[in-house]
């Protein structure tokens, strides 16, 4: 057995560096949550620590769940740092730009029901913007970077991974927002339901509406 | 070169009555506040709004005094036409239209968070940045692309400022920046709930739960240290966020929190991690101000952006992003 050897920083992302390595013929990657300097290192340590078993747990779960994501290989806490299965492809929010209308909408339609799946099993993805979905040659979709997910019975949590994809979609690729979110949602409701989808719709609307301005006290 | 106009503002969205008199190459001839203080507890609107009644004949005047020039040399009238309470948007909203049909000069209705990213560009010399508007009322990262400042990411419950504002009356220490003081006596950090989702952030439940280690007897200053570390830590994670997916190298802070130290300190730190630098409003620019909706007046006076007294309702939801900056296509500035 060889030692696994750095091939390629892929990412330093706010949260974490994200590296591509080569161990006895396969590509991993590693996600090693870093130590942030401008916390305090007790609280970094906690948060750290917290978030990464959290999302070691995330991925078993999303297995089980048949949604499309990295495999886990290995947990180190010491370090906080995940080795897992390495998706060769590229990010949507990349992807976006590039692709036909008709792609988009077969791709957004993917995306609903694999977000539909992991909804139906509470898993909420807490960071759902077009970076964190990643498309491979054959443009099968996959879901990365757990880091911020939890598990929740909570409508309200689960309506705020369908606001942050709209947001982030509104921010980076607004001219394409509508087509792909109404595509998005056909194929979240033939998963979850007509009638859940709509629950949740009217929750994302209210997140939008309270983000808006609340002005109490000071 | 156009002639250099002049261009007076009306700030009345929340505690501030501002009054403010720039001209459109960014100089600041006058700007006067009165600020309204609750005898206890938050702010009340109708309260505010008679506070902000009674002192707007005396700010008008006094503003044109210092700014040593007679109304006739006024070329439009800006009001903050929102987001905030009904109640005191309506003094300045109704003070501005008298003054624009009375001079026939032009209204300029503006947006108070679109103000506030104006004012900090103008003053700090930030030309293209990712900005964190903090505030009592308002907590948001937004950034300039394709012609608005769009809004990367926001607290999905209560204002970072309302949070510690209201956790500092309710320990009887008094609102911010009594909270951040107290922290420096602080020795020991308590966990509380860390909610970043995404770019986003949640306040609601940390309050709730700093309010009760307080009740359970933890030292005052112990909580204010965790609270005050906790909203921070987030609100520079999220920032970070919004600085790696923008790609940016500017972090711009306004808004009346942007007067924290040592959150200046914890995004200085984060930013030397991208290289990217720091601008902070200063003081006087960085709470509500008259000066600020003068100057974003006078940048949609370049910009054709006016509106008829008809139109001119006052707006207590109005978000940044429903502005479209046409005046970031000016001049070259980006």
């Amino acid at each position: 057995m060889e030692e696994p050897k750095r091939i390629q920083v892929i990412r330093i992302g706010a949260e974490a560096i994200v590296s591509k390595l080569r161990w006895n013929g396969f590509d991993l990657i590693s996600k090693h949550r870093v130590p942030k300097p401008y916390r305090i290192p007790e609280l970094d340590r906690w948060i750290r620590d917290k978030r990464t078993i959290h999302e070691a747990k995330i991925l078993v779960e999303l297995k089980r769940a048949g949604v499309p994501a990295p495999a886990i290989i290995l947990l180190d806490r010491s370090s906080s740092t995940i080795y897992m299965q390495y998706i060769k492809g590229i990010e949507l929010k990349k992807a976006l730009h590039e692709l036909d209308p008709v792609r988009i909408e077969k791709i957004a339609g993917k995306l609903g029901e694999i977000v539909g799946k992991m909804h139906l099993r509470r898993i909420v993805h807490g960071d759902l913007t077009t970076s964190n979905v990643i498309l491979d040659e054959t443009e099968e979709i996959y879901l990365i970077d757990f880091g911020l997910s939890s598990v929740s019975d909570d409508v309200e949590e689960l309506a705020v991974d369908i606001h942050l994809l709209d947001r982030s979609l509104e921010s980076a690729h607004h001219k394409i927002r509508e087509r792909f979110m109404k595509h998005f949602l056909l194929g979240y409701s033939k998963i979850v339901g007509r009638d859940r989808t709509l629950e949740i719709l009217r929750k994302v609307k209210e997140i939008r509406m309270r983000g808006r301005y609340v002005k109490r006290g000071g | 070169m156009a002639e250099e106009k002049i261009v007076l503002g009306i700030e009345s969205t929340a505690h501030t009555l501002g009054f403010g008199i720039v001209s459109t190459t960014g100089k600041i001839l006058a700007n006067v506040n009165y600020v309204y203080k609750p005898k206890e507890g938050g702010i009340h609107p109708r309260e505010a709004a008679q506070h902000h009644s009674m002192h707007a004949a005396r700010g008008v005047m006094e503003a044109l005094r210092r700014a040593g020039i007679s109304p006739e040399r006024i070329d439009g009238v800006a009001f903050s036409a929102g987001p905030g309470m009904g109640p005191c948007l309506r003094v300045g909203a109704t003070l501005a239209r008298a003054l624009a049909l009375k001079l026939n000069k032009p209204l300029l209705a503006v947006n108070h968070g679109v103000a506030h990213i104006e004012i900090g560009r103008l003053v700090t010399g930030a030309r293209d940045p990712v900005v964190l508007y903090i505030a009592g009322g308002n907590t948001l990262i937004t950034a300039y692309l394709d012609g608005r400042y769009r809004i990367f990411g926001e607290t999905l419950d209560i204002a970072a400022g309302n949070c510690l504002d209201t956790f500092g009356i309710e320990a009887g220490i008094g609102p911010m920046p009594n909270p951040e003081v107290k922290a420096r006596e602080g020795r020991k950090i308590h966990p509380l709930p860390y909610k970043v989702k995404g770019m986003d952030v949640s306040f609601s439940g940390l309050l709730t739960a700093a309010l009760k280690l307080l009740k359970k007897g933890i030292e005052v200053e112990d909580v204010c240290l965790s609270i005050t570390e906790t909203v921070y830590s987030m609100l520079t994670e999220t920032l970070e966020r919004a600085l790696a997916f923008t790609e940016k190298k500017e972090i711009l802070l306004v808004g009346g929190l942007a007067r924290s130290i040592r959150l200046r300190q914890m995004i200085e730190a984060m930013a030397k991690l991208h290289d990217a630098k720091v601008y902070v409003v200063p003081p006087e620019y960085a709470g509500d101000n008259g000066a600020m909706i003068a100057w974003t007046g006078a940048l949609q006076l370049l910009s054709g952006l006016v509106i008829r007294v008809e139109e001119s309702g006052v707006k207590p939801k109005f978000r940044i992003d429903e502005v479209e900056v046409k005046w970031r296509n000016l001049n070259g500035s980006k």
